[in-house]
């Protein structure tokens, strides 16, 4: 029979002391969808879970025109979803989180655990990642605060060092990303992991492109951000042959790999159809 | 070592000892013997464990017992009041939503969530809640039609 310990702290302060002090041997546990599944599968055999439900104020949602949004590490993707302050400021963001899986899971899970478990198939981080989201990582030593680009490391993998917990998740105000696009291809049930996602926002002038952020999920050991296709339209006056081109040069950014839903190459012919379309919907939204 | 765990569920106290591991699901099958709640896919995917915690739907599956020390559960068995079916229920009897029976649970717990949320869910918005839910029967139509009919009667009493 597995056993450990199962200890609930009150404060992130307990809660990255307690983390100290059982080093390799904690794992921390948030809504724990992911690791109760885990220790189901026996694939994690901790001598403690430190869960991080009982800290107060650990799950809320804020936003000022000044800081943004903050979102804290416990806020599960249900609490985002029906904010209304993210609904009228973040329009990308309430698409992204009603759609991560079912309203099942969404009720469970929380943003610090999705984020913490870097799966390159997961919604939140894409999105974020478009509205250069930053995360706060705090322990026992301080505090550091990481884009999402430096914190999603590799499959699975992320910056988290040991004794760090993510405990705050900041997007900047939105007020100049006007246009923005979520396309989540799920071709065989609605509920399912993307086989690709694309998250763009765009900042458009008098028809020229001042800025633009394009992530996409599903399509290598991270998720990622196209730093050559935006380069495609940034500065430029867009038209329809330069975001095509733009498609063009993302499949070439993106390393997916064959799983059961797609092939890579299906998966590479996706990004140059769905990356030009998320630029048209956004570039759309700026009009309209 | 085991735990004791409090757990309000369907209204009624229960103090049992649980192995750190062991799921909600578990705890409610084999320790308070309400077995209505069912075990499918074990990884959140198919709803048949489908509960409500303090009122949130929940995977019983995704979730250890000793996670819910001092929370309200509400499963299938909970749904009757005063040997009355509720109205989700009589519904799934009248509409084939039902035919082996062993999703149905959850979905009769899911569709409740749903409507203690939302009375009046438009069609598109069952089906994108119920989505959570499997079912290799009824063909999905006839739990649509089950649960469109309960909003149907709610439409009666809107205001
Ligand atoms: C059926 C199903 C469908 C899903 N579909 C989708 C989907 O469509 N899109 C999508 O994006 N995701 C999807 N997911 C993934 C889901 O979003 C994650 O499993 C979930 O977000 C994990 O959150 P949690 O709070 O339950 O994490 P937990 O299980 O509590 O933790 C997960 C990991 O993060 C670590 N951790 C948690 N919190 C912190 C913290 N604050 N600081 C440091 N480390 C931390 C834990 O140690 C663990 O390694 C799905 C999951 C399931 C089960
Ligand atoms: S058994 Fe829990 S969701 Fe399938
Ligand atoms: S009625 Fe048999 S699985 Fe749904």
């Amino acid at each position: 029979m597995l056993d450990f310990e199962y200890l609930e702290p009150t404060t992130v302060e307990e809660a990255c002391t307690l983390l100290q002090s059982y080093g390799d041997e904690a794992v921390l546990m948030s809504g724990g969808a992911a690791v109760t599944m885990w220790i189901s599968q026996r694939l994690l055999a901790p001598e403690a879970i430190i869960s991080l439900a009982k800290i107060p104020n650990f799950d809320y949602v804020r936003f000022s025109e000044k800081d943004g949004l903050t979102i804290g590490a416990g806020a599960r993707h249900r609490d985002i979803e029906m904010s209304p302050l993210v609904r009228q400021h973040y329009p990308l963001l309430y698409e992204t989180f009603s759609k991560v899986a079912q309203p099942r899971i969404r009720y469970m899970a929380t943003i610090g655990g999705n984020l913490c478990t870097g799966d390159p198939a997961t919604d939140p981080g894409t999105s974020l990642m478009a509205l250069d989201a930053e995360v706060t990582l705090t322990s026992t030593e301080g505090k550091r605060v990481l884009s999402l680009e430096e914190f999603f490391v590799d499959y699975y993998q992320t910056a988290l060092k040991q004794g760090e917990v993510l405990t705050e998740v900041r997007v900047p105000p939105p007020a100049e990303w006007a246009g923005w696009s979520r396309i989540k291809f799920t071709p065989r049930t609605e509920e399912d992991f993307a086989t690709v996602g694309v998250s763009v926002a765009l900042k458009v002038r008098s028809g020229e492109c001042e800025d633009i952020r394009l992530a996409l999920n599903s399509v290598a050991p991270v998720i990622v951000r196209a730093h050559r296709a935006e380069e495609v339209l940034r500065g430029k006056r867009v038209t329809d042959e330069l975001v095509n081109e733009a498609g063009e040069v993302a499949a070439t950014e993106v390393e997916p790999t064959d799983d059961m839903r797609g092939s890579a190459d299906y998966k590479r012919h996706l990004v140059k159809v769905l990356v030009p379309r998320a630029m048209r919907q956004a570039l759309e939204r700026i009009d309209g | 070592m085991k735990r004791r765990i409090e757990l309000t569920v369907n209204g009624q106290d229960y103090e049992i000892e649980v192995e750190p591991s062991k799921l909600l699901l578990h705890a409610l099958r084999e320790e308070i013997g309400l077995t209505g709640t069912k075990e499918g896919c074990s990884i959140g995917v198919c709803g048949a464990c489908s509960v409500m915690v303090d009122g949130r739907l929940t995977s019983s599956c995704l979730t250890l017992a000793i996670a819910n020390d001092g929370k309200s559960i509400t499963t299938i068995e909970g749904m009757v009041a005063d040997g009355e079916l509720d109205p989700l229920q009589q519904a799934f009897i009248d509409y084939g939503g039902s035919q082996c029976g062993f999703c149905t649970p959850g979905q009769i717990v899911a569709a409740k969530a749903l409507l203690e949320a939302n009375p009046h869910p438009s069609e598109d918005e069952v089906r994108e809640w119920m989505s959570g839910n499997l079912c290799r029967c009824t063909g999905y139509y006839k739990i649509l039609e089950s649960v469109m009919a309960v909003v149907k009667q709610h439409e009666g009493v809107k205001g």
